[in-house]
């Protein structure tokens, strides 16, 4: 390696081998235990039965989720944690260290510009925070998909599952890696600048949740009459349920009728409900809530990143 | 200006530079030219660091322009020319010597003198494959003063080299770095505080207090331009001088007891200032005298008038 890229090299090493360690430790440990839940599935003939109420309370499906379940949702909060380990413990000394040292001086006043010398151990980390993030999402997903969505078991829409694969995963752990880099830059200490950096990504993080269900409406299944709602299935129940009046208008169940049988029926008659919904967001719904995700994590880093080029030019020359 | 190659070495024209919302420097005008090792002097916080790092392009001028060979400081060809050492002294200390140098070899390439670098190290007896963050004070600055000096550049920026050495290393460092300059008419500009031995390597010398230059110019020419009196103080007058005496030329001056001492400005062969006579002893100032000074005097503006400066001298 030469120039810059030595530099970043020979600084960041020491994380990205052992970092490197613990994804091949990791992949390992899922081939072992994904075959395991595969010779499982084989040997007993068990076939997918997507759903709260899918309809395999089979002692099979009891062994297989009671075997792998824990194991999936320990991966996949690892993969919810990746993002801030990696925002908080490579982002804000990249930079912040070189500041709180000094050791930025040297390394500006030789022969090579701040541009490059940023670009170099900028790119080095986002090329394995890329890697790293995409490797266990990657292990996540494929560990869970066989039994996704079954009982209990993790949901698309569980935060093990959604946080932790998927393209969203993978945006939100360079949107921290950026923030990180930021967070060094502005407050030139690296512990001061990991505790802003923490407290900036799970901010971030946690109004993209809140928000996620704000982008796009839920789907709004109807039964007519006092035909019982349609079994949720592996689909996010938004937990909107009502009836409609001939009109189409929507009576939510918080203010009438949360009666069952025949004081139901007369309830209902009584406000002239001809049908009943249920809001759901299905699960091909991951995929839109993933794109959106991606973007504003994406957006996010985008901006930060240019923030930060911004900065450093008018900081050091 | 218009002609890089006759450019001075480091050219400052009404430079500014906020430090916490103080003027760290202020309006300060200095011109250093080619191929002299010049003593950067001040008190702390007179702006020296502030200065060098401006110089290096590790900090933006808040106001005016600082130009190196003609170069803003930060554009390629002013850092492939200039070096700089930091005040601290800050290297990676989980790097080795070794690999201190390979990373002024990587980011210098075409322009790296590994020798040099290697031959300065060696003589303070420092292993390669010693950790930078296990060594001494001494050793350290010796590393970077090996990763300033391999680069090869033409002005070399130095805030306390000499700060964390032995005498014996000083003295060796301070040769070192005349003959480098002697040999490649490198431009040397030093930080320090050990003002009694600049004179043995520095020919010139910007004093620098409160961020503005308060002097500047050849060493042996600042020194004959003054003259340092000793002599019974006057004990009608407050000052202690003779009351014929011209004032307005005194630096500095300070009695004690029943003597006076006063370093005034005077052109060379000038007879001596009116209201003193053959009992008053009158010597050419050594620089630390000339320094000294002219730092107490600008710590008491009162008794140096910054108007009126000699040729020699920057207007404060």
């Amino acid at each position: 390696m030469k120039g810059v890229l030595w530099l970043a090299w020979r600084q960041q090493r020491l994380m990205i081998l052992s970092g490197a360690a613990v994804l091949v430790a990791c992949a390992a440990w899922v081939v072992y235990r994904r075959s395991e839940m595969m010779s499982l599935i084989d040997a007993t003939g068990w076939v997918p039965c997507p759903g709260w109420n899918g309809g395999c309370e089979s002692l099979a499906t009891f062994q297989i989720m009671d075997g792998n379940v824990t194991g999936i949702r320990a991966l996949g909060t690892l993969g919810i944690a990746l993002p801030a380990l990696i925002g908080v413990f490579w982002g804000a000394p990249l930079i912040g260290r070189e500041l709180e040292t000094g050791t930025i001086k040297p390394a500006l006043t030789q022969g090579v510009g701040p541009r490059r010398w940023f670009a170099a151990r900028f790119g080095l980390a986002a090329l394995f925070t890329l890697l790293a993030s995409t490797v266990v999402a990657a292990l996540v997903a494929w560990w869970w998909a066989p039994i996704a969505n079954t009982l209990d078991g993790p949901y698309w829409h569980d935060a093990p599952i959604y946080n932790a694969t998927g393209p969203a995963s993978v945006a939100c752990a360079l949107f921290a890696l950026t923030a990180g880099t930021l967070a060094g830059l502005l407050v030139r200490r690296v512990l001061p600048a990991m505790g802003a950096a923490f407290a900036a990504i799970g901010t971030v993080t946690v109004l993209v949740t809140y928000f996620r269900r704000s982008w796009i409406d839920p789907e709004t299944r109807i039964t007519p009459g006092m035909t019982p709602k349609r079994p949720v299935g592996s689909a996010w129940s938004t937990g909107e349920f009502g009836y409609l009046t001939p009109d189409g208008r929507e009576h939510s169940i918080w203010n009438v009728c949360q009666t069952s049988g025949e004081e139901l029926r007369r309830c209902m008659a009584e406000h002239d409900f001809v049908a009943r919904y249920h809001k759901v967001y299905p699960s091909s719904d991951f995929w839109t809530f993933q794109w959106i995700d991606t973007a504003l994590y994406a957006g996010g880093a985008a901006l930060l990143l240019g923030l930060t080029l911004a900065l450093l030019r008018r900081r050091i020359a | 200006m218009s002609d890089p190659t006759h450019a001075p070495a480091l050219r400052a024209t009404r430079l500014g530079r906020l430090y916490a919302g103080r003027p760290a420097l202020h309006a300060c005008d200095a011109e250093l030219p080619a191929g002299h090792i010049t003593a950067l002097v001040g008190p702390n916080g007179a702006g020296k660091s502030t200065l060098l790092q401006l110089g290096a392009g590790l900090l933006r001028p808040s106001s005016g322009e600082i130009r190196v060979f003609g170069h803003a400081p930060g554009t390629a060809e002013a850092r492939r020319r200039t070096a700089f050492l930091a005040q601290e002294k800050p290297l990676h200390a989980r790097f080795t010597v070794a690999d201190t140098l390979r990373m002024g070899r990587m980011l210098n390439p075409g322009h790296w003198d590994q020798a040099a670098a290697e031959r300065l190290v060696r003589a303070g007896d420092i292993p390669l494959a010693a950790r930078v963050g296990a060594l001494s004070g001494g050793s350290r600055t010796r590393v970077a003063l090996a990763l300033v000096l391999g680069k090869r550049a033409d002005l070399l920026l130095l805030d306390e080299p000499l700060a964390d050495l032995d005498p014996l290393a000083r003295h060796e460092v301070m040769s070192l770095l005349m003959a480098e300059a002697a040999e490649h008419g490198t431009t040397i500009v030093m930080s320090s505080h050990v003002l009694a031995e600049l004179d043995e390597v520095c020919d010139r010398v910007l004093l620098l207090a409160g961020g503005v230059p308060r002097l500047a110019g050849d060493i042996q020419e600042l020194c004959d331009g003054h003259i340092w009196l000793t002599g019974r103080a006057d004990p009608m007058e407050e000052d202690g001088l003779p009351r014929a005496f011209d004032r307005g030329a005194v630096v500095h001056c300070a009695v004690s007891g029943r003597q006076v001492t006063a370093l005034v400005r005077t052109a060379p062969g000038a007879p001596l200032p009116a209201g003193t006579d053959e009992r008053w002893i009158a010597e050419t100032p050594s620089l630390e005298t000339l320094l000294l000074a002219h730092l107490r005097g600008a710590a008491t503006p009162a008794t140096a008038p910054t108007t009126a400066p000699t040729t020699e001298e920057a207007a404060a």
